[in-house]
C-alpha cells in the first residue's frame, strides 16, 4: 500500500476513499470489469462453437458410408460390351464350352489362334505353341504371383443354408477341399497356397457351424449331387467326384460343364433348386450374388486351384511368340490377317477358336484384355451402342428427339426419318441443339441403364466411429448393395446437371444459374449504386426536402424483407416487362404467346434492386469518409466538381465502396425467397445460355432438395451448401484482393 | 457605409485584388460585415484577429472557396483586375486557378509527390509535353524549397513526407499552377518551430513573385513577415469586421484604434 500524505492531521484529498477502503473499491471496480470480460469471452466462444457445429453438421452430411445397388453395374455393362467386341471378331471358327475341343481344333489348323485354360493346353502341348504376353509365359512358377497377366484363381460356390440341409453335399465339399492336392496337379492346374486353403476351410466350417471340417468317409453318405458351371473347373470337380464315388459314396454325382455365367444363371437367377454346387472360373458378379441372396441362397466361396489362361497358336506358327497388350487386343478383335498386327508376320487370315460367351474364361479374358475401369474408357460410338442396346425403343426415340446422338442421322428410328423429323414444321429440340457429347451420354447411361440407387447413407462421423457396426448392419439389411465411403461433393457432382435421382444429380445448372444471376445483379447494382451515392453525397442539396425523403427511403429499403423485392420483381420484371425480360423484343423467343418473363434477367434485376440500398449506403459512407481537406485542396487548385470526384473522391472511397459490394454480393448470392417468387425453375437440366434462359440457383436448389423426404437428398443439399459457401468465399476473396490492390496503389 | 479605420494608401489601379463593401453570410447569420481591403502586388499582408472574427472567412472569399459551403453567400465586390469575381459571368474555377490557396493543415493528395504537383497543372490544361511537365514539377518544388529533400523519391506518396515537407509540397503544388495571388490560412500553425521557420523563409522568397495574403494567430510572425497587417474583430452581433488596416510597422508601433492596441499587447484575444 502506498503511504498517505497529510495536511496537518488530515489526509489530503479526503473527499476520495483512502487506504484500504480505496483498494477495496478498486478491486470491486476491477471485478465488475472482469465479469464483463468473461461475458465477452463466453459470447465469442459460443458464437464460434455454434458456427463450427453448423459447419461440421454440413460437412458431416456431405461425406459418409452409403449402401448402393445398381440395376446393371457398370462392370457388367463393360464386360458385356467387351465380350461382344471379341465375339464380333472376323473368322471365328469355333466357339465352345469344351476347352480340350478348342485345344485340338487349334492344333489342327495352321493359322489358328485361341485362348484356353492351362489344363486344356496340357492335353495338346506337343502340337501347340504358347504365346508370351509382354515377355511373361504362364507356368507353375508364375502361378499365383500375378506376374503373368492372365493368371487366375478357379472357384466353387455353394449355398451355406442348403449345405446344412444336405449333409452329403457338405461332405463332398469338405472332401473336395481336403483332397485337392491329389487331384489338381493331375487335372493340369496349379495348387492353391496352403495358407489360403486352410483359411477357406475354416470359413466353410464356420458356415456349417463347425470348428473345423471333419475327416469324411464317403461311405457314410448317400444322395444325388448336381454340379454345373465352368468347363475349366470341370476336370477337377469330375476327378474329385470320381474319387468320392470310388471311396464309397452311395449316390450319383452329375457334373455338367455349361460355363460359369450359365451356371450362375441357373443357380442364382433361375433359382434351380436341383443344383448344389457351381464351378466358376471367375468371381461371382454383384448382380448374380444379389440374385442368389434374393432367393435365399447365401453363397460361400472357395478357391480350388490356380489356372493360367494360355494364349496359344499352332505348332507350325513360329512367328507369334510374344505380344504386347495392344497386339493381343488387335489379334482377338479387329485383325483379319497376321500382318495387320505386325508387319513382319505373314498376310494369312487368322482362324480364331475361343470359349463361348457363357464361360467364365471369356469373362476373365476380356476383363484382363481391355482392363477398362469405367465407361469413360470407351469411345463415344461404343457408348451410344451400349446405351441404345440397353433401353427400350420408345425411350431411345424420346431421348434422341431431345438431343441427337449424331449430327446427320437418327439411330433410334428409321434412318430415312432424319429429314422427315428435323425438316417438319415444328422440329423437336433435338434438331436444333448440337449432338450429345461423351460426359452427357455417360450420365444418360448411368441414369437409364446402370441406375445406381443409394438404399441408405450414413453421416461422416458415424461412418468413421461405427464403421464395423454399419458394415454389419448394411450386410444384413442390404445384402445386395455395395457399401462404400462416398463424398457427395465430388467433381462429378459439380459438373453434372440436375437429376431426379440423387445418386447422379449434380449442380452445374445451379452454379451457372447463380453466376449468371449474381453477375447481372452486380452489373446493375454496382454502377447504379455508386452513381446514386455520388449524386447524394457530392451533388445533391442536403437541405432539400426531396433529397432528404430519398435518403430516408434508401435507408429503409435496405431493411425491407427480401420477399417484398420478389413480389416487386414478379409484378414489374416478370409480368409488366415480360416482352423485355423474356427476350421477345430481342427476338430470343419466337412468339409473344410463349414469352415467359421467368428468366435470369428478371431474377438478376430483382436481386440487383435488392442489393442496391446496401451498395448506396456503404458507398455514401465511403465517400463521406474522404477527408474534406482533400476536396478543398482539389478545388483550391482550380479543379471542377467532376475532376475532384473522379480523381480524389472515388479513388479514395473505392475500398469502402467495394466493401459494400462484397456485403451486397454475399446477401444476393444466398437469397432464396425472392427467386422463389420470381420463378426459379424447380427442375431444370439444361444449362442457362444467356439472360433469357430459365434458371435455378444454388440456394433454390438447396431449398428444394431439403424439402424432399429422402435422406440422400439431404446429403446432396449439404454438398451444395459447401459449394455455395466456397463460391461465396471465392467471390469475396477476389473482391478483397482488388480492394487491397487498389487501396495500396492509392496509399 | 463608414470605413473610418481603413487606410487608403494608394490608387485603385495599383492593387492586385481588393474587397469592397464585402459582407459574408452563413444562411441568415452575417459572419463578416463591411470589409474594404486593398492588397498591393508582391506584398505580404497579414490578417490577424481573435478566434471567430472572420479573418479566414474573408481570406476564403478571395478565391470563392466559401462557395463550397452550401449556405454561404457573399455580398459586395471583390475586384480582381477590375472585375468582380462574384459576377455571374465569372467561373470560380478560373478564379481559383489564378488565386491559389494553402491550407492550415498540410493536405497533399494521396498520390505520388510528382503527381501532387503535376495534377493541378494537368487539369488546368498545361500545354507542355512530358519533359516540360518534369521541368515544371522540378521548378515548383525548387521554388517551394523542398526539391532537395524529395528529388530522389518523386514516385513516393506525398503522405510519406514530414509535416513541414508536406506543407512545402502543398505550396509547390499551388505555385505550379502559376497563380497571381496566394492565400495562406495559418500555413504554419500545425508545424513545429523549425518547420515554421522554413515556411516563413519560403514566404519571404515567394513574395518576389506573388501577392500573399496570410491569416495568422502568431503576432510575431505577422510583425516579422508582412508589409501590411489587417486587424479584424468580432462585433456584439458576432459579425466580424475590419478594425484597422495599415503598414505592419505602423499598426504594431502606433495603432490608431484602441482595440488594436489592446489586441497586439495581448490584453484580449
Amino acid at each position: 500500500m502506498i503511504g498517505q500524505d497529510y495536511i496537518g492531521d488530515r489526509v489530503r484529498e479526503d473527499i476520495y476513499p483512502q487506504g484500504d477502503e480505496a483498494n477495496r473499491k478498486i478491486r470491486r471496480r476491477r471485478r465488475a470489469g472482469k465479469a464483463w470480460r468473461w461475458l465477452f469471452i463466453v459470447a465469442t466462444v459460443s458464437a464460434i462453437v455454434i458456427l463450427s457445429v453448423l459447419l461440421i453438421k454440413i460437412l458431416n452430411d456431405t461425406v459418409g458410408l452409403v449402401a448402393q445397388e445398381s440395376v446393371l453395374p457398370e462392370r457388367e455393362l463393360l464386360l458385356a460390351f467387351d465380350e461382344s467386341q471379341v465375339l464380333a471378331a472376323p473368322n471365328i471358327l469355333l466357339e465352345s464350352e469344351d476347352d480340350p475341343a478348342i485345344a485340338s481344333a487349334i492344333a489342327d489348323e495352321p493359322n489358328s489362334l485361341g485362348f484356353i485354360p492351362w489344363s486344356a493346353y496340357l492335353t495338346q502341348q506337343d502340337r501347340l505353341n504358347l504365346v508370351s504376353i509382354e515377355g511373361q509365359l504362364p507356368g507353375a512358377e508364375a502361378a499365383g504371383t500375378g506376374d503373368y497377366p492372365l493368371d487366375r484363381p478357379l472357384y466353387i460356390y455353394a449355398s451355406t443354408s442348403e449345405l446344412q440341409k444336405k449333409p452329403h453335399v457338405a461332405a463332398f465339399l469338405a472332401y473336395y477341399l481336403q483332397h485337392l492336392d491329389e487331384v489338381v496337379p493331375d487335372a493340369g492346374y496349379f495348387m492353391v497356397d496352403a495358407e489360403q486353403l486352410a483359411e477357406q476351410s475354416a470359413q466353410i466350417a464356420e458356415g456349417l457351424g463347425l470348428e473345423e471340417l471333419p475327416a469324411i468317409n464317403p461311405a457314410d453318405f448317400e444322395g444325388v449331387i448336381n454340379i454345373t458351371g465352368s468347363s475349366t473347373v470341370f476336370p477337377i470337380t469330375q476327378a474329385m467326384a470320381d474319387r468320392f464315388i470310388a471311396d464309397g459314396f452311395r449316390g450319383t454325382i452329375n457334373v455338367d460343364p455349361t460355363g460359369t455365367t450359365a451356371g450362375f444363371q441357373k443357380f442364382c437367377i433361375d433359382n434351380d433348386r436341383s443344383i448344389d454346387i457351381v464351378n466358376a472360373s471367375r468371381e461371382v458378379l454383384p448382380t448374380e450374388f444379389s440374385a442368389c441372396q434374393a432367393n435365399n441362397r447365401r453363397l460361400s466361396e472357395a478357391v480350388v486351384a490356380q489356372d493360367a489362361l494360355s494364349v496359344v497358336v499352332n505348332k507350325v506358327n513360329t512367328f507369334v511368340t510374344d505380344v504386347s497388350r495392344e497386339q493381343l487386343e488387335a489379334l482377338f478383335t479387329t485383325a483379319e490377317q497376321w500382318s495387320e498386327v505386325d508387319g513382319n508376320w505373314p498376310g494369312e487370315t487368322i482362324s480364331r477358336f475361343i470359349p463361348s460367351a457363357d464361360s467364365g474364361t471369356m469373362d476373365f479374358f476380356v476383363e484382363e484384355l481391355f482392363q477398362r475401369e469405367s465407361l469413360e474408357d470407351l469411345e463415344y460410338d461404343d457408348l451410344v451402342s451400349i446405351y441404345t442396346a440397353n433401353i427400350s425403343k420408345g425411350r431411345c426415340r424420346a431421348v434422341e428427339r431431345e438431343q441427337r446422338f449424331y449430327d446427320d442421322v437418327l439411330i433410334c428410328e428409321d434412318p430415312e426419318k432424319f429429314a422427315e423429323v428435323c425438316a417438319s414444321d415444328s422440329p423437336p429440340t433435338g434438331c436444333t441443339l448440337p449432338p450429345r457429347e461423351e460426359p452427357g451420354l455417360i450420365q444418360l447411361i448411368e441414369a437409364d441403364v446402370i441406375k445406381p440407387k443409394v438404399l441408405a447413407s450414413w453421416n461422416g462421423i458415424e461412418s468413421v466411429l461405427r464403421r464395423d457396426e454399419i458394415l454389419a448392419e448394411a450386410a444384413q439389411k442390404y445384402p445386395n448393395a455395395e457399401v462404400f465411403f462416398k463424398s457427395w461433393l465430388s467433381w462429378q457432382f459439380i459438373t453434372s446437371p440436375q437429376s431426379s435421382y440423387p445418386e447422379i444429380a449434380g449442380i452445374r445448372t445451379a452454379i451457372l444459374g447463380t453466376l449468371w444471376v449474381v453477375g447481372i445483379a452486380i452489373l446493375i447494382s454496382f454502377p447504379l449504386g455508386v452513381a446514386a451515392a455520388v449524386y447524394l453525397e457530392e451533388y445533391a442539396d442536403k437541405r432539400s426536402r426531396f433529397n432528404q425523403i430519398i435518403q430516408t427511403n434508401i435507408n429503409n429499403l435496405a431493411g425491407v424483407p427480401s420477399i417484398i423485392y420478389g413480389l416487386l420483381g414478379l409484378a414489374v420484371f416478370v409480368r409488366a416487362l415480360e416482352p423485355i425480360t423474356s427476350g421477345y423484343i430481342f427476338g430470343a423467343v419466337e412468339s409473344g404467346a410463349t414469352a415467359n418473363g421467368r428468366t435470369i434477367l428478371s431474377a438478376g434485376l430483382t436481386l440487383g434492386l435488392l442489393g442496391l440500398p446496401v451498395i448506396i449506403i456503404s458507398a455514401q459512407e465511403a465517400i463521406r469518409a474522404v477527408p474534406p481537406s482533400l476536396r478543398q485542396a482539389s478545388f483550391g487548385l482550380g479543379a471542377t466538381k467532376w475532376e475532384t470526384v473522379r480523381h480524389h473522391v472515388l479513388p479514395n472511397a473505392i475500398a469502402g465502396i467495394l466493401t459494400g459490394v462484397i456485403l451486397s454480393t454475399s446477401r444476393i448470392i444466398g437469397e432464396t425467397a425472392p427467386l422463389v417468387v420470381v420463378g426459379a425453375s424447380t427442375f431444370i437440366t439444361t444449362d442457362p445460355t444467356g439472360p433469357f434462359s430459365k434458371f435455378t440457383t444454388l440456394p433454390s436448389q438447396i431449398y428444394q432438395w431439403t424439402a424432399r423426404p429422402q435422406d440422400t437428398f439431404r446429403d446432396i443439399a449439404a454438398a451444395t451448401i459447401v459449394v455455395l459457401i466456397t463460391m461465396l468465399l471465392l467471390l469475396n476473396a477476389t473482391a478483397i484482393y482488388f480492394r487491397n490492390r487498389w487501396s495500396k496503389r492509392l496509399g | 457605409m463608414t470605413n473610418s479605420t481603413t487606410q487608403h494608401t494608394n490608387g485603385n489601379t495599383d492593387y492586385a485584388i481588393e474587397a469592397k463593401d464585402l459582407h459574408i453570410y452563413y444562411g441568415n447569420f452575417r459572419a463578416v460585415k463591411d470589409v474594404d481591403l486593398q492588397f498591393r502586388p508582391r506584398q505580404i499582408t497579414a490578417l490577424i484577429g481573435p478566434s471567430g472574427c472572420g479573418k479566414s472567412t474573408v481570406l476564403r472569399a478571395f478565391n470563392r472557396m466559401n462557395d463550397l459551403i452550401p449556405v454561404a453567400r457573399a455580398e459586395g465586390e471583390i475586384l480582381f483586375h477590375g472585375k468582380n469575381i462574384y459576377d455571374e459571368d465569372v467561373d470560380p474555377v478560373e478564379v481559383r486557378r489564378r488565386v491559389g490557396m494553402v491550407f492550415q493543415k498540410p493536405n497533399p493528395f494521396p498520390k505520388s509527390i510528382y503527381e501532387n504537383v503535376a495534377w493541378g497543372a494537368r487539369i488546368n490544361g498545361f500545354k507542355g509535353n512530358k519533359a516540360e511537365m518534369d521541368a515544371l514539377v522540378e521548378e515548383s518544388l525548387r521554388d517551394a524549397a523542398v526539391w532537395d529533400e524529395v528529388k530522389d523519391k518523386l514516385d513516393q506518396s506525398g503522405l510519406s513526407l514530414s509535416g513541414g515537407q508536406q506543407q512545402r509540397l502543398c505550396i509547390a503544388r499551388t505555385i505550379a499552377i502559376r497563380p497571381e495571388i496566394i492565400l495562406m490560412d495559418e500555413p504554419a500553425s500545425a508545424l513545429d518551430p523549425i518547420s515554421t521557420l522554413r515556411i516563413e523563409e519560403l514566404i519571404q522568397e515567394l513574395k518576389k513573385n506573388y501577392t500573399i495574403l496570410i491569416v495568422t494567430h502568431n503576432m510575431q510572425q505577422a510583425a516579422r513577415d508582412s508589409e501590411f497587417t489587417a486587424f479584424f474583430n468580432m462585433d456584439e452581433d458576432r459579425a466580424g469586421y475590419l478594425v484597422e488596416f495599415d503598414k505592419t510597422n505602423e499598426l504594431f508601433t502606433n495603432p490608431k484604434n484602441e482595440l488594436t492596441e489592446q489586441y497586439i499587447t495581448g490584453r484580449f484575444g
